[in-house]
């Protein structure tokens, strides 16, 4: 199957930019919280967003239910934005193995951030969250979306990038 | 802070600094976050939300009404969600001038101006909001805010007796108290639906005189809307500047002199805010404040300057009631000083009654009428003492209505006179009564078109 993502999508989210996820209830009410961190896997394949579980109780018991995700990543720099979304997420606590991930995003948030005059203790207090706080959320994307501002905002996106 | 927060509580958030997200849902069920530009306050309630474009939200919300925002606080960056329902589009009317004017400011601050146009303004009502637990930064020292010094304007409105008075309270309290740089109040002309500007501050020039048509920038939509249109960015788009003048000399081909008061204000502004004057359900005039630095009027602003543009309007209603029986006209300092040096030559252009001194232009319109009727009875009767209520009552003049607001027109007069020198002026002799003080022989020329 050849990959949803292109290699320019893949790096957006790989260089970690603002990554803010919905969900919705059985009674399709929606839920969303800015996550504390997001990656992707090098072939674009899976992405696992960090949400902090105290700040994401209803968000985290939708994705759990319905296994819907839509996640929006942004670069608060550039305004390129792009749109996943999923029907197959699943949920584990973050460990030790994801600490590196965690801060890896954070510094690039901080810098990101910084390119638009917000000061960097600001980033850290929009990010911060305890360690054992935290919970994984994985996914395969099955759906993508420019989501840049503009008349194309929201144009779906094929195969390796391609507009269908 | 206790259990529930209120909407009026965090529209620090609703500011623009830090974009909020949504999530809606489609009726097969699948979520759907996007970015906003714009989350306006419209009272406790509501808020409402800019639509732009045939988008997956918009589509969202007309299926499933059902919404849940994302906002952050620019000071703490403490998180709050809103859950909301949509209620309506409006596609004209205050709500939608205000949000247009500042998606305006918005898009051109992202380069953007070309792509961004509202279509209408979608209007939710807030079921629910929720404090997001988080780490946020700690609150700054609370700052005064301004309601000690709106409080401070409001006395002092109450006290004032001339209309003149009441404008250098405000402007004051503008600028002094609130550390506003740069502010203008203009009064509506109401027949030609022009507003022509009475005081101002921090300008080089006052421009006291010069004009602005209704809906034509900030201010002028403001003043067709009635609402407060708050930018706190500099906007590109032309229908907000205020730099495009209407050259008068379009409109009389004929006339051989310049006669436009330039518009002071800022060339760059970076933000702005005009506020309606109104009283009784009539439009008076605008209150407007600007700045070269971006978002610098918040809510708390907007709020301190509706209730000051509140108080002048019941002040300038009340000052433009007739004075009941009227004081006595002083005889004192009634006998004019002799003339001394050269004849001013006054000349009037009866297409638009503008009147010149030595050919610099003074003023056009009711104001050049009653100034052309005062010079002709000191000419031809050496009056020097006059009543409002005998301008009202002169066909001459012309005033469009009894309602029109002959003390902005007066006070117009008197600061351009003042402006333009010391041989002419025109001096408050009591409530409705006022004093032509002339240091020249006059020598009047009228010029039919």
């Amino acid at each position: 199957m050849p990959a949803l993502l292109s290699p320019r999508h893949v790096a957006l989210i790989a260089r970690g930019v603002s990554a803010v996820v919905g969900s919705r209830d059985l009674a399709h009410r929606p839920s969303l919280m800015r996550a504390v961190a997001g990656v992707i896997t090098p072939d674009g394949a899976t992405v696992t967003v960090y949400l902090a579980r105290s700040q994401s109780r209803q968000l985290l018991a939708d994705i759990a239910s319905t296994g819907r995700i839509a996640v929006v990543f942004s670069s608060p720099s550039t305004h390129e934005t792009l749109q996943l979304k999923a029907t197959r997420a699943r949920l584990r606590d973050a460990g030790e193995a994801d600490a590196a991930a965690l801060a890896a995003y954070r510094a690039a948030m901080v810098a990101e951030l910084g390119a638009i005059d917000i000061p960097p203790e600001f980033a850290a207090a929009m990010l911060a969250c305890d360690r054992d706080d935290v919970v994984a959320v994985s996914f395969e994307p099955e759906a993508a979306f420019d989501q840049t501002p503009g008349p194309k905002a929201g144009a779906a996106i094929g195969p390796a990038g391609a507009p269908t | 802070m206790s259990g529930t927060v209120r909407l009026g509580d965090i529209r620090a958030c609703l500011e623009g600094a830090v974009p909020a997200q949504m999530a809606t849902c489609a009726d097969d069920g699948t979520p759907n976050v996007a970015y906003l530009s714009q989350v306006f306050y419209v009272d406790e309630q509501h808020v409402a939300l800019s639509f732009q474009f045939f988008n997956k939200t918009r589509q969202n919300i007309l299926a499933n009404p059902h919404g849940t925002l994302l906002v952050l606080h620019p000071g703490s960056a403490a998180f709050y969600r809103l859950h909301i329902r949509y209620l309506r589009t409006e596609t004209e009317g205050p709500l939608f001038e205000s949000m247009k004017a500042q998606l305006a400011g918005i898009a051109s601050h992202e380069g953007l101006a070309d792509v961004f146009r509202l279509r209408g303004s979608d209007v939710y009502r807030v079921e629910a909001i929720e404090a997001v637990p988080g780490q946020p930064l700690p609150a700054p020292a609370p700052r005064a805010g301004p309601l000690a010094a709106v409080r401070a304007c409001a006395g002092r409105l109450a006290r004032c007796t001339a209309l003149d008075e009441a404008l250098n309270t405000v402007i004051d309290t503008l600028t002094q108290a609130l550390g506003i740089s740069h502010a203008m109040v203009l009064m509506l002309d109401a027949a030609t639906q022009r507003l022509y500007t009475v005081a101002s501050a921090g300008y080089a020039a006052s421009g006291v005189g010069s004009e602005i048509e209704v809906g034509c920038g900030v201010i002028g939509v403001a003043a067709r809307e009635r609402t407060p249109v708050r930018i706190g960015h500099m906007t590109s788009a032309s229908l907000y500047s205020h730099a495009v003048r209407r050259s008068v000399r379009a409109e009389l081909p004929g006339l051989a002199l310049e006669q436009d008061i330039p518009y002071p204000g800022l060339a760059q502004p970076s933000s702005q805010l005009a506020v309606p004057i109104v009283s009784a359900g009539r439009l008076l005039g605008v209150l407007f404040v600007e700045s070269p630095g971006e978002q610098r009027f918040s809510y708390e602003d907007e709020d301190a300057l509706v209730v000051m543009a509140g108080h002048l309007g019941a002040v300038t209603e009340l000052l433009q009631a007739p004075a009941e029986g009227g004081e006595p006209a002083t005889a004192a300092g009634g006998g004019a000083p002799a003339p001394a040096g050269p004849a001013l030559q006054l000349r009037r252009y009866t297409a638009n009654d503008s009147v010149f001194i030595d050919d610099a232009y003074l003023i056009k319109g009711v104001a050049g009428a009653i100034f052309w009727k005062l010079a002709g009875d000191h000419v031809r009767h050496g009056r020097t003492e006059f009543s409002n209520r005998e301008l009202r009552l002169d066909p001459a003049i012309r005033l469009p209505d009894v309602s029109d607001n002959l003390e902005a027109r007066l006070l117009l007069l008197q600061r351009r006179l003042a402006e333009h020198g010391p041989h002419i002026r025109i001096e408050r002799t009591g409530r409705g009564r006022f004093r032509l003080v002339v240091r020249r022989a006059l020598q009047m020329t009228e010029i039919a078109s």
